[in-house]
């Protein structure tokens, strides 16, 4: 086990062994129990340079790698700057897990399939040759086809987020690359792209839109705690009372989280919730279900037109 | 590695695989600190890291270095702090596995929330986004908001006036409470149950290499399920039996399965139980006696319970060939329920140098394990210990001798030591037990006056190699004596075994028929309540009724599904359960150090048990509470009954009252107490140091309906409890989601011993109902059958914010034959819960939920989302 104290040493480990980062540490000790990993690891949690936001002088924000989600949640700067963000961050897993998962772990987490996390079936994200959940049970499916076998939703919420934003990811030794490049919606083997031994440092976001609402909702049978049937990150910036901007992300429908053009193209102009529902309506041609995930289609739409009708709330004078 | 744990420095070890929970627990003893879903879920293992509430199952042991943890033994620096009073007080505790985790949670909570905001309490979804990340099984939820509620409000700074309502609240609320899990004798050694990873196969050989090792495998050699015991395998620590267990090689020649229950019905399936001898060796998941009943292939029935079929059957087809629209039909389905309890089924067992066994074991049968232990290991009664002092729930899978303890107790011989067995969580929801999934098809028939002119109902349980259906049956019991036909099937399939599990086949008879009566009233435009008052011929329920009509929700519901995006609704559900008891019951005063002891096996599940026997006695002899202490939990103390079929309380509270009166009349003999009147005071007891008395359970009046015992201890006594449930639901019809606002709870159990505790259990109660309603489902690979739903992030049982503001309204008349004129609620406090959900959401939406649990894609099909 190695524990490095500084970005060159964490970087170094990382290449110079096949041992796993690890962060918070809520996805890699899960993984360890079900024998989806293995010790030694590089622990980060001496890296004290990866933790915390910075202010950068156009006014952006840089979240470092290690920041829990529990700071991102709680931090009044970031919630005026980029309120999807806070949202998301605030609404994701418990308190008891936000106060110790990171941005950078929360990114690069492994899907919650359970034909994947039990040790009683093999699969694509295994080394097998197919994807028993396709053939068996995949309630908590894709409804969004993007060329992969495997039907495990991506599970990062903070990535739909951040997708919504257009922040970019910081490998190290990399250039930044846009959040999205993170993940490829056809890769049936992995849950994020990066090669073994890769160290994400922070993620970049944007300078702030002035003017900018935002939402998160999610659709769940609990009334908390619980991963999403499907969720929606939406921003929307209006100037003189009109809808200028719009962003829609959808997380928990596809092997990666999507961003949704055709309604954020409908958005613009709007000026009330009024506008969601025919926004929103072309959402379940984009899908592409499995049998057990019709429902998704119509859900999604509904998710983020629940989201849209509260970002579109008339802004206080 | 440095760290701090409750002040005092300490040092972690360097493997990287060890959790924060590990640490403190195994490596510290501070075992207040609960591991019970060991995925972040149910926050019982939850400690603070540096003031921030953190789920120390998922961390690193490594990450803790140079923070400050705190865990429950060091909330409040020592002393009480006020959350732990506030549990205390308002009882927000029941088995108490998880207590500490949310006093953890809560106490930081408080503290932050009185420094912002001052001694204020906080709103109910305040509250309940900060314990979001607990799950309590047994559904304590009121009592934990009331409790965090109060703590806030400043209410809790000072000690408590009153005794609490629970006996043992302080020690559950500190982490004091010690669990089976918690027992860890020196040089003990470390079990692990090697399970089939396939659905059917005969097992041709089984190398658990140089390990002790012990065969769990039938004499046939044949697994039937995906995570059927194999063998087990001990060694001398936790990490050396895990490499152990993966070294067992099995050698399996497969067999053709039905994992999936539908494939288990058609022609040409793989057999689960074949032969005469198979099928006699099923396992049940019903209490008690399984009548008999004939197979074909993998479908086991009918049983039939109903009294003139025939008429019953003719008029029904009549009805339906005249399109008579007073014929309710409909096809009734109810998903897999598992038990879960948090802490899961686990087992210490050591035999001493005299050759006398010791189990420590989580278990609701103290007395009646002990005997079975004796019968197994062929030893007198008297040499064999059983101790359960806590026990972190069990809700019916932790009756009788099962396969922890076989396997610990034998590992323990072949190795020379204590060996300690411990399921995980994925062993627990997939072998810990479960209530079946059914499939109920019923008619109802009423005639031109509006009187029930006619049932019938066929249920199909489907309980994997399990059998005990008796869905209807239990309909022969309820609704007056119209002509019926009961048919209950099993559907055996190869998948795991269920268990009873509180109101064994109740919540899915009443799922179908509770549904049915409501679709009866709307079709003859009666009133739900007033139909059911109409057709039941129970006193004691017919004031419930009357309470229910009265209450306002009910009064003022509007007719007719609301427009809107959010609809609400009201339905209402009765039950019936029946009346158990254990007339060996016998409890021992003894006075001890100025105190009285009550002495008696029982084990205290969460139910209350011991505040049962400590009010009865502390009334009894009019001391204070704290004069009398409650030593209970194992099977040297007197004879106590199971913790299943409702009857503990109304066997122990008869016998602790008889004791006491013992007592008082020897106190009189004596001389002792005020003027020599029997009443107790300190100096009293002084005088009467070291009396032992002896209690019994005395018979009813009237007798029983069965002459004899059954051969569970139980007696069936006379009168039914009953039950009438109100459930308001809003549905978000945009997203699916039905939210459970409002529950009044109408319970007819006679004379309730220790309200709070009975309050809540009826309390929880409503939340297990409202898991099954909405969210449990425990799913399988259709074609292995194998568990998917084993880690409790995807089997949801209702956390916090899930809980409706409950209302319990005890209705204690109608009892007076019974000794101690009060019997027991768990059951019937439960099983009506889902149906009541269901009225109310067809209230809500005019769509009739017929399939459980009302899943979000469920709700959006039922009223037709497009």
């Amino acid at each position: 086990m190695s524990t490095p104290v500084d970005v060159p040493a964490a970087a170094a480990a990382l290449r110079d062994s096949t041992a796993e980062a690890r962060a918070g540490g809520t996805d890699v000790m899960a993984r360890l129990s079900e024998g989806l990993a293995a010790a030694p690891f590089t622990d980060l949690h001496r890296v004290r340079e990866l933790r915390g936001v910075e202010w950068r002088a156009d006014g952006s924000a840089r979240i470092g790698a290690m920041t829990t989600v529990a700071e991102i949640a709680a931090d009044a700067r970031l919630r005026s700057a980029y309120p999807a963000l806070t949202a998301t961050a605030g609404a994701l897993a418990t308190p008891q897990i936000r106060s110790v998962a990171t941005v950078g772990g929360n990114l690069l987490q492994r899907n919650r399939c359970p034909y994947f996390r039990s040790a009683a079936f093999d699969c694509l994200q295994k080394g097998g040759d197919s994807c028993p959940a396709r053939t068996g049970d995949h309630l908590h499916g894709t409804a969004v086809d993007l060329g992969a076998a495997c039907v495990a939703p991506h599970p990062s919420s903070l990535a739909a987020a951040l997708l919504a934003y257009g922040a970019e990811v910081q490998v190290e030794g990399t250039e930044p690359r846009p959040v999205g490049e993170l993940y490829d919606g056809s890769d049936s083997g992995r849950d994020h792209v990066l090669e073994a031994g890769a160290l994400v440092t922070g993620v970049a976001l944007p300078v702030p839109a002035a003017g900018e609402s935002a939402a998160y909702r999610r659709a769940t049978s609990r009334s908390r705690a619980e991963w999403p049937l499907v969720e929606a990150v939406v921003r929307v910036v209006r100037t003189g009372g009109a809808v200028t901007e719009a962003a829609v992300a959808a997380g928990a429908v596809a092997r990666t989280p999507l961003r949704l053009p055709d309604v954020e193209q409908a958005l613009l102009g709007a000026s009330g919730p009024e506008a969601a529902a025919a926004a929103v309506a072309p959402v379940p041609d984009l899908c592409s279900p499995l049998p057990q995930t019709g429902y998704k289609a119509v859900l999604l739409r509904d998710t983020v037109r629940d989201a849209l009708e509260r970002a579109l709330e008339p802004l206080e004078a | 590695m440095g760290t701090t744990v409750n002040g005092t420095p300490a040092q972690i070890g360097a493997d990287p695989a060890t959790t924060a929970a590990e640490f403190v627990r195994d490596g510290l003893g501070l075992t207040g600190t609960k591991t019970a879903c060991n995925a972040g879920v149910c926050g019982s293992c939850t400690l603070l890291l540096d003031g921030a509430p953190a789920a120390s199952c998922l961390l690193p042991a490594t990450a803790l270095e140079g923070r400050s943890v705190t865990t429950v033994e060091g909330i409040g620096n020592g002393a009480e702090h006020p959350v732990q009073r506030a549990f205390a007080a308002h009882d927000a505790m029941q088995c108490g596995y998880c207590t500490p985790g949310f006093v953890v949670e809560a106490a930081a909570f408080v503290d932050r929330h009185r420094a912002e905001h001052g001694d204020t309490a906080p709103a109910r979804d305040e509250i309940a986004d900060a314990l979001a990340g607990h799950l309590c099984r047994c559904g304590a939820y009121p009592g934990i908001y009331a409790a965090v509620a109060s703590a806030c409000a400043g209410e809790h700074d000072g000690a408590a006036e009153s005794a609490p309502p629970r006996t043992e609240a302080a020690e559950k609320a500190s982490g004091r409470a010690r669990y089976t899990t918690d027992v860890r004798p020196e040089g003990c050694w470390e079990a692990v149950i090697v399970r089939s990873t396939r659905a059917h196969a005969h097992v041709l050989g089984v190398d658990a290499g140089g390990a002790h090792h012990v065969d769990l495998l039938g004499a046939d050699r044949t697994v039937r399920y995906v995570g059927q015991p194999l063998v087990a395998v001990a060694a001398p620590t936790a990490a050396k039996a895990r490499a152990a267990a993966e070294q067992v090689s099995v050698d399996y020649r497969d067999l053709p399965a039905a994992a999936d229950p539908a494939a288990a019905r058609l022609p040409g399936a793989a057999v689960v139980h074949s032969t005469r001898a198979e099928r006699g060796a099923a396992p049940s998941h019903s209490e008690g006696f399984v009548p008999p009943a004939r197979w074909k292939d993998n479908v086991r029935g009918p049983f039939n319970m109903g009294w003139r079929s025939a008429t019953a059957v003719k008029r029904i087809r009549e009805a339906a060939r005249r399109g008579d629209d007073r014929l309710v039909t409909g096809v009734f389905q109810t998903a897999v329920q598992a038990h879960t309890p948090l802490e899961p089924h686990a087992c210490v067992a050591r035999w001493d140098d005299a050759g006398d066994l010791h189990i420590h074991v989580s278990t609701q049968a103290v007395a009646a394990l002990a005997e079975e232990a004796a019968e197994r290991w062929e030893l007198p009664r008297g040499r064999v210990h059983i101790t359960a002092e806590h026990v972190g729930g069990a809700f019916g899978a932790k009756a009788g001798l099962r396969v922890e303890t076989v396997a610990a107790v034998e590992l323990a011989r072949a190795c020379g030591a204590p060996v300690r067995l411990v399921f995980d969580r994925a062993a627990e929801l997939t072998d810990g037990g479960h209530r079946p999934a059914s499939r109920t098809e019923i008619a109802l028939l009423a005639d031109a006056d509006g009187h029930l002119s006619a049932m019938t109902m066929d249920a199909y349980s489907d309980g994997g190699v399990s059998v005990g259906g008796m869905v209807t049956t239990l309909a022969r019991l309820m609704y007056g004596r119209g002509p019926r036909r009961l048919r209950d099937f099993d559907v055996v399939s190869h998948r795991p075994p269920g268990a009873p599990f509180r109101g064994p086949n109740g919540p899915q008879l009443l799922w179908a028929l509770e549904q049915a009566v409501d679709d009866m009233a709307h079709r003859i435009g009666e009133d739900p309540i007033a139909l059911r008052r109409r057709w039941d011929g129970n006193t004691k329920r017919h004031a419930l009724y009357d309470w229910a009509a009265a209450l306002p929700v009910w009064r003022e519901r509007t007719a007719g599904a609301p427009p809107g995006r959010f609809r609400r609704g009201v339905g209402v559900a009765a039950a019936n359960w029946m009346y158990l008891v254990d007339s060996a019951t016998t409890i021992e005063l003894v006075v001890e150090d100025g105190t009285v002891v009550a002495e008696t096996a029982v084990q205290d599940i969460g139910t209350g048990a011991r505040s049962v026997v400590s009010g009865v006695v502390a009334d009894e002899l009019g001391v204070p509470a704290g004069l009398v202490r409650v030593r209970a939990g194992h099977s040297d103390l007197p004879y106590a009954p199971a913790s299943t079929g409702s009857r503990t309380t109304a066997s122990l509270g008869p016998a602790a009252r008889d004791a006491a009166a013992k007592l008082q009349e020897e106190a009189r003999g004596r001389g002792a107490g005020t003027a020599g009147s029997g009443r107790l005071d300190a100096a009293a007891l002084a005088a009467l140091e070291g009396l032992r008395v002896r209690g019994r359970r005395r018979r009813d009046r009237r007798g029983y309906v069965t002459p004899f015992a059954l051969p569970d201890g139980g007696t069936i006594g006379r009168g039914f409890t009953g039950a009438v449930h109100v459930v308001e639901v809003e549905v978000d019809t945009l997203l699916g989601a039905v939210r459970p606002t409002r529950c009044w709870a109408g319970i007819s159990a006679g004379r309730i011993y220790a309200e709070r505790p009975a309050r809540n259990q009826c309390e929880g109660g409503v939340v297990q109902g409202i898991g099954y309603a909405l969210y449990e489902q425990r799913r399988d690979d259709p074609l292995t059958g194998a568990v998917l739903t084993a880690n409790m992030e995807d089997y949801r049982i209702p956390g916090i914010g899930d809980t409706p503001e409950i209302t319990v309204h005890f209705h204690e008349e109608g009892w007076e034959h019974v000794t101690g004129g009060g019997v027991g609620l768990g059951e019937v406090s439960t099983i009506g819960v889902a149906a009541a959900v269901g009225n109310a959401v067809f209230d809500a939406t005019g769509w009739r939920p017929r399939e459980l649990p009302l899943r979000p894609d469920r709700i959006l099909e039922g009223i037709g989302a497009k």
